[in-house]
């Protein structure tokens, strides 16, 4: 049994690590002790009873979280362990079919204090399943229903399913569409954080040519992983598609990468939002005068973020009707804060329960 | 007297061309290469939103010289409502199909100003196949009177007319809902039965009926299962009309065909590719290089289909495939990524 602040201390190190800092940015043993304040009410909530009105309550960790990470987000898993192994309960990773090769390094080069409270499974069977306390599932709605459907009453439940993010860009289009590049083409676009269109005030064929242009550069820089048939077909039947429509549609462009499938840019006259194939391929289209979940169409309802450029507060307040749980600036839409609320859930205070006296 | 601007532009000796090799399908590999580049300038001519795609393309009827250059469209381009891919004026439209989708879900439009294309090619795709003559028909799917917007209940309804002679059971109510009372009396017959319908409706017979069909009997199965509430593999599927109807794998046809296509492509019991005719090729395309995939390598299926005259020949499609012999290719199934579409979807959320 470790306390606390001996796990934030091994963690601290874990952090240091280059795929750490690679797929979550710094994060500090100051910074997780604050995460857990701010969370459970006092960094060692999980170790000691304190005062709560007239009684005395203290936090405990489950006994055991099945984490059930998909394929397309090592960044999503590896924020999901971390959050395991901050309040001490075992963890089990139920890994996708192709394994999450960062991941699993990073695994092996936890101490042993920590490693222990971790094992990895590549099936989903109930033995896995039923054991555990809580269930964290990432994937689509589909995998999300499997999986729920196979809980026994009393395992508590943390699903993510489908969720898709957008940009919003009100002026200074040059540095915008940088921002948004990167944005776009990290981990391929492939997590729910992901913008899959970007939302611009002004002329949007202007931006769309910068943001081609700032796609490429990303390209050069970080030439997006080899797709698969499927992925491949996705986005040429988005191009064939959006060419036949912008050849009779003039205020429809398409820009793409030239003899690969490495991103792709549409110009679309229209404000729905629009899920995009993935793998670098973004739509711009004009911001409505009035953003809603009407102006944006069904899909709003699944919003996660929205990335919003030039960034202030004041600005992203006037989003926050949107149903998205996070506005954050534009170029770190991919790279949550430690201390977000995961689709609107407080991450660690989610997973504990509480023990009171008095 | 000149023709009205309303009037179809049929183009009378092209069609005759066409419906000469429609019905005599041994017609050699020449006819094919004159008559898709004739078919090829009549689209571009007359189909303007194909003509500014092919454009943006840089091709045009001066410098096509093989099928293979002519451009594909996405069977995606025919949901773009705004710019129809027809080449009469919308009025003379005398039938439209749809694609099934969702509520909500946009859904292609194939326009045809004539059908007796259509209904040729449907006759010989479906003669070539040299099957017994069934004494009964029972088709486990919309009237047409019900579907107007079906192809393949309008497909249904040809074949219904060309054996007239047959007793003819419809067996999907005008509601949608599968109608056991008509296909119980099955048991008591004796001679041969043809049952056609969708994958998903037959799974839904056989969820309530077992029913040994009589010898000679055979059925036709179309559609896949993506977008519904069930999966099932082929040979697992077969092994239930063989349980459940009594009908080998060698008894059962599976078609392949899309609303934006107007040809039918079959194979016959397990492990055989789908056969072209001598108006339709196909290539498989690895969409990771734009080129055709290597032999035995899967890729997305294109079709080149003479007898899509009124719209675009040409057409890309999302399902992958396996390029064979003679233009034939063994389907492996829809990409999972390519939203759901197909007759059986639409099957399966009539029957719940």
């Amino acid at each position: 049994m470790t306390t606390t602040q001996e796990r934030i201390q091994l963690l601290g190190e874990a952090c240091r690590h280059r795929i750490t800092r690679e797929l979550l940015g710094e994060i500090s043993e100051t910074e997780l002790t604050d995460w857990v304040s701010a969370e459970l009410g006092h960094a060692d909530a999980l170790d000691i009873f304190h005062p709560h009105g007239n009684l005395s309550s203290k936090a405990f960790a489950p006994s055991s979280i099945l984490h059930i990470v998909s394929g397309n987000t090592p960044h999503a898993a590896l924020q999901s362990l971390l959050r395991g192994l901050v309040i001490g309960s075992n963890n089990t990773i139920k890994l996708p079919s192709l394994g999450l090769p960062d991941f699993e390094k990073w695994i092996l080069t936890l101490p042993a204090e920590l490693s222990r409270l971790v094992n990895c499974h590549s099936e989903l069977t109930d033995d896995i399943l039923h054991p555990a306390d809580v269930v964290i599932a990432t994937g689509s709605d589909t995998t999300i229903a499997d999986i729920h459907s196979r809980l026994l009453p009393q395992q508590r439940f943390i699903p993510h399913g489908h969720k898709v993010s957008i940009g919003i860009v009100t002026e200074d289009f040059y540095n915008a569409a940088r921002l948004a590049a990167k944005d776009c083409s990290l981990h391929n676009q492939r997590g729910c954080l992901s913008p899959h269109a970007i939302y611009v005030q002004g002329d949007t064929l202007h931006f769309g040519e910068i943001l081609a242009q700032e796609m490429d550069n990303y390209c050069r820089e970080d030439p997006p992983q080899p797709l698969s048939l499927s992925e491949a077909g996705a986005i040429q039947n988005l191009r064939q598609t959006t060419q036949f429509i912008a050849a009779n549609d003039p205020l429809t462009h398409l820009w793409q990468s030239e003899g690969n499938l490495h991103w792709t840019v549409i110009l679309e006259p229209d404000s729905t939002l629009k899920l995009s194939c993935l793998n670098r391929c973004i739509y711009v289209k004009p911001l409505p005068a009035k953003i809603t979940t009407a102006s944006l169409g069904p899909e709003s309802q699944y919003l996660s973020t929205i990335a919003l450029h030039p960034f202030s507060t004041v600005a992203a307040e006037s989003f926050s009707h949107l149903p998205a749980h996070r506005i954050c600036p534009l170029g770190s839409s991919q790279q949550p804060d430690l201390f977000w609320h995961h689709d609107g859930i407080a991450p660690l205070a989610s997973l504990i329960k509480w023990k009171d006296i008095g | 007297m000149s023709p009205s601007p309303e009037a179809p532009q049929i183009p009378q000796p092209l069609l005759r061309n066409l419906i000469r090799m429609l019905r005599t399908p041994e017609a050699i590999d020449t006819n094919f290469e004159i008559l898709a580049i004739e078919v090829f300038k009549f689209q571009f001519t007359h189909n303007i939103p194909y003509q500014n795609y092919c454009i943006t393309h840089g091709r045009n009827p001066e410098n096509i010289n093989h099928w293979h250059e002519i451009p594909r469209v996405s069977t995606d381009a025919f949901k773009v409502i705004s710019h129809p891919l027809i080449t009469h004026s919308p009025a003379s439209t005398l039938r439209t199909f749809h694609t099934s989708g969702t509520t909500g879900e946009i859904r292609g439009q194939h326009h045809f100003p004539s059908l007796e294309l259509y209904k040729q090619a449907i006759l010989s795709s479906w003669q070539r196949l040299s099957l017994a003559q069934p004494t009964t028909l029972v088709f486990l799917t919309p009237h047409p009177e019900h579907a107007p917007h079906s192809s393949l209940s309008y497909m249904m309804g040809v074949l219904a007319e060309h054996y007239a002679e047959a007793q003819i059971i419809w067996a999907i109510s005008e509601d949608g809902t599968l109608d056991l009372d008509k296909i119980e009396p099955l048991a008591e017959l004796t001679s041969p039965v043809a049952i056609l319908g969708t994958a998903i409706t037959f799974l839904h017979l056989f969820d309530s009926i077992s029913i040994p069909l009589p010898s000679g009997s055979f059925a036709m199965e179309t559609g896949g299962y993506k977008g519904t509430k069930r999966q099932l593999e082929k040979a697992e599927l077969y092994a239930l009309f063989s349980e459940k109807l009594g009908l080998k794998p060698d008894c059962v046809i599976n078609e392949y065909s899309m609303t934006e296509l107007s040809s039918q492509f079959y194979t016959r019991g397990l492990n055989q590719p789908h056969t072209a005719h001598s108006w339709t090729r196909t290539r498989v395309i690895d969409p990771r290089t734009g080129t055709d995939a290597a032999a035995g390598e899967s890729g997305h299926l294109a079709i080149y289909d003479l007898a899509n005259l009124y719209s675009v020949s040409a057409i890309q499609t999302q399902d992958i495939a396996i390029a064979g012999e003679d233009n034939s290719f063994t389907l492996l199934g829809r990409d999972p990524t390519a939203l759901p579409r197909g007759c059986s979807r639409s099957a399966d959320q009539a029957l719940g």
